[in-house]
């Protein structure tokens, strides 16, 4: 039976396209910015979000949105207050979403329902869920499109963004929005895994042979699309588990191209 | 100064610790009775129709929650260490037990495995765990239980081999059920969450398909769920079968793929906090999946 006969896996190839398209523009600006384990920090604190929206009785992705947006606030003031270790603040919030998910969770009343919300597999997708990840992705998309200029300044330093008249404090706020939202909605549409590598892998990989912040951008869109459909492809067809394949189609092409640009190095110094 | 903060703040930390074990300790009254732990719920469940009153029962996987990856916690051991039996199910199902059990202090305490002696599918070690889902089979459980109570506690030997009699009888009736409704149904194949319903189709002519292996919940490959989706369209499956303590959604993309839909087929592993408040217990949750069954194969 050919791969693309099946409802589920046009539908996980739409869905990683598209995600492969803004996650790694939001992820360069992570990298930038120090933060790459934020894909994780926040799909951590989304799950304190279900379980919160559980107990209150209020939509659980309503929730884990809302606990996704409050985690990234977070983590930003504790950038600010401790500038050189930006890092940490991933690490504060993560356990605090993790600590606070362990405890929220002991009131669930159905565990059963929990599980159900913090599942996501790219090839598993209901007809709401790709819909919604399509929507915000647009609205990444275009917000990522009008801003890419400030951004791009305030992501590499924001003293002298702000020197040059860009409203640092609002870009960084619509930024931050933006990248909870994508995790909180991503990460159960598809699995947080997929999502939290993506910001990175292919972030790493153009950071190789990008030569400016464009072509960093436009490359890591490149390889991500690349990982996530080989990756498809090949769990496909070698019966794999999707998300591992494809986090591990990426690993694996950065690895090749360290090695490859040792290698050219070396020959141009001989 | 500083060491004497050092000290406050140690003192501190340790009567946060002891108040912590203090909570912990759900002490089982001390009324003579046997004390009874059970891994999960269908051990629970035989436990208690055999011991009644006459024993205190705790079940340490709570309601709601899959037994495949649960652990237990400090409070769980306590327990332990308190009990006079502990059930389990054995082959694999709680991975915890060997660990757990050697690291306890209690003398006393007698480990029943209650699969022992029971001749299981594909060998004997590593094989499928979920016996208690063949009716047949879950009677040879309790007959296990019922003898392990009986020999630790003589005094009510009577009592727990009135109680057996009368709930093997059930299981008997339960089996006559189940071969007399399936066995002139037409269909014979069933697509299921996962492969938990081995000696069930073993004992009453079915197939099962499962969409995962033995453990319950993990990502499914696509070629898989493809390979599934062939197979349900060409037998014209009706009903892909989940179960409600693992998410829904794989078996979804399936039923929307083959056109078929979705019901829930229990495999008894726990129970919902509703189906707990509603009495069900191992015979209304059977026949409710043999009500399913023949929807789905008729």
């Amino acid at each position: 039976m050919s791969i693309f006969e099946f409802e589920f896996m046009r539908r996980a190839f739409i869905v990683g396209f598209i995600l492969a398209l803004i996650v790694p523009c939001i992820g360069t600006i992570i990298v930038l910015k120090r933060l790459s384990m934020i894909g994780d920090a926040l799909s951590h604190a989304s799950l304190a979000g279900v379980a919160a929206g559980l107990i209150l009785s209020i939509n659980p992705v309503l929730g884990a949105a809302f606990a996704c947006i409050l985690a990234a606030f977070g983590i930003e003031a504790i950038r600010k207050k401790i500038p050189k270790f930006s890092e940490m603040s991933i690490a504060i919030i993560m356990s605090a979403g993790i600590g606070l998910a362990g405890v929220l969770s002991g009131f669930v009343k159905n565990t059963a329902n929990f599980n159900s919300f913090l599942f996501g597999s790219i090839v598993a997708i209901s007809d709401f869920e790709m819909y919604f990840v399509a929507g915000i992705s647009l609205l990444v998309l275009l917000s990522f499109i009008v801003l890419y200029r400030e951004l791009c300044y305030t992501a590499f330093d924001e003293l002298s963004a702000r020197l040059s008249g860009v409203p640092v404090k609002t870009v960084n706020s619509i930024f931050t929005v933006l990248t909870a939202v994508t995790v909180s909605v991503a990460a159960r549409t598809v699995g947080a895994l997929i999502v939290s590598s993506m910001m990175v892998v292919p972030v790493a990989c153009s950071m190789q042979i990008g030569k400016s912040y464009r072509q960093t951008v436009l490359y890591s869109v490149m390889f991500a699309v690349i990982f996530t459909l080989s990756g498809l492809f090949i769990s496909y067809y070698a019966g794999l588990k999707p998300g591992g394949t494809i986090v591990l189609t990426g690993v694996l092409c950065l690895l090749l191209i360290i090695i490859i640009k040792k290698a050219a190095g070396r020959t141009v110094r001989q | 100064m500083k060491n004497r903060l050092t000290i406050l703040f140690l003192l501190l930390y340790l009567s946060l610790i002891c108040t912590g074990c203090a909570i912990g300790k759900k002490e089982p009254a001390g009324d003579g009775k046997l004390s009874v732990c059970t891994s999960f719920y269908a051990m629970y469940d035989f436990a208690s129709k055999i011991g009644g009153d006459k024993i205190n029962i705790l079940n340490m996987v709570p309601a709601g929650t899959e037994p495949h990856d649960w652990e237990p916690s400090a409070s769980d051991i306590a327990n332990l260490e308190k009990a006079d039996i502990f059930i389990y199910n054995g082959i694999g199902m709680e991975s915890w037990t060997d660990k757990v059990l050697s690291s306890l202090e209690n003398k006393k305490l007698t480990a029943v495995q209650a699969s022992s002696g029971i001749s299981l599918l594909g060998g004997t070690d590593k094989g499928d765990p979920h016996i208690w889902l063949s009716p047949e089979k879950a009677k040879r459980e309790m007959e296990n239980i019922k003898n392990a109570l009986s020999a630790k506690d003589p005094g009510n030997k009577n009592f727990y081999e009135e109680n057996y009699k009368k709930y093997s009888a059930e299981f008997d009736a339960l089996d006559g059920e189940f071969c007399s409704k399936l066995s002139p149904l037409p269909k014979k194949d069933i697509v299921v969450a996962h492969q938990a319903f081995g000696y069930l189709c073993a004992d009453y002519g079915l197939n099962q398909i499962p969409i995962e292996g033995l453990s319950a919940d993990s990502e499914p490959n696509p070629a898989k769920m493809a390979e599934i989706i062939s197979i349900a369209k060409q037998k014209k499956i009706k009903v892909i079968f989940f179960e409600e303590l693992v998410s829904p959604k794989v078996s979804e993309t399936i039923a929307k793929a083959a056109s078929a839909e979705t019901k829930v087929l229990n495999p008894l592993e726990g129970l919902t906090d509703e189906q707990e408040a509603k009495g069900e217990d191992y015979f209304s949750l059977m026949r409710e999946n043999l009500s399913m069954l023949e929807e789905a194969l008729s």
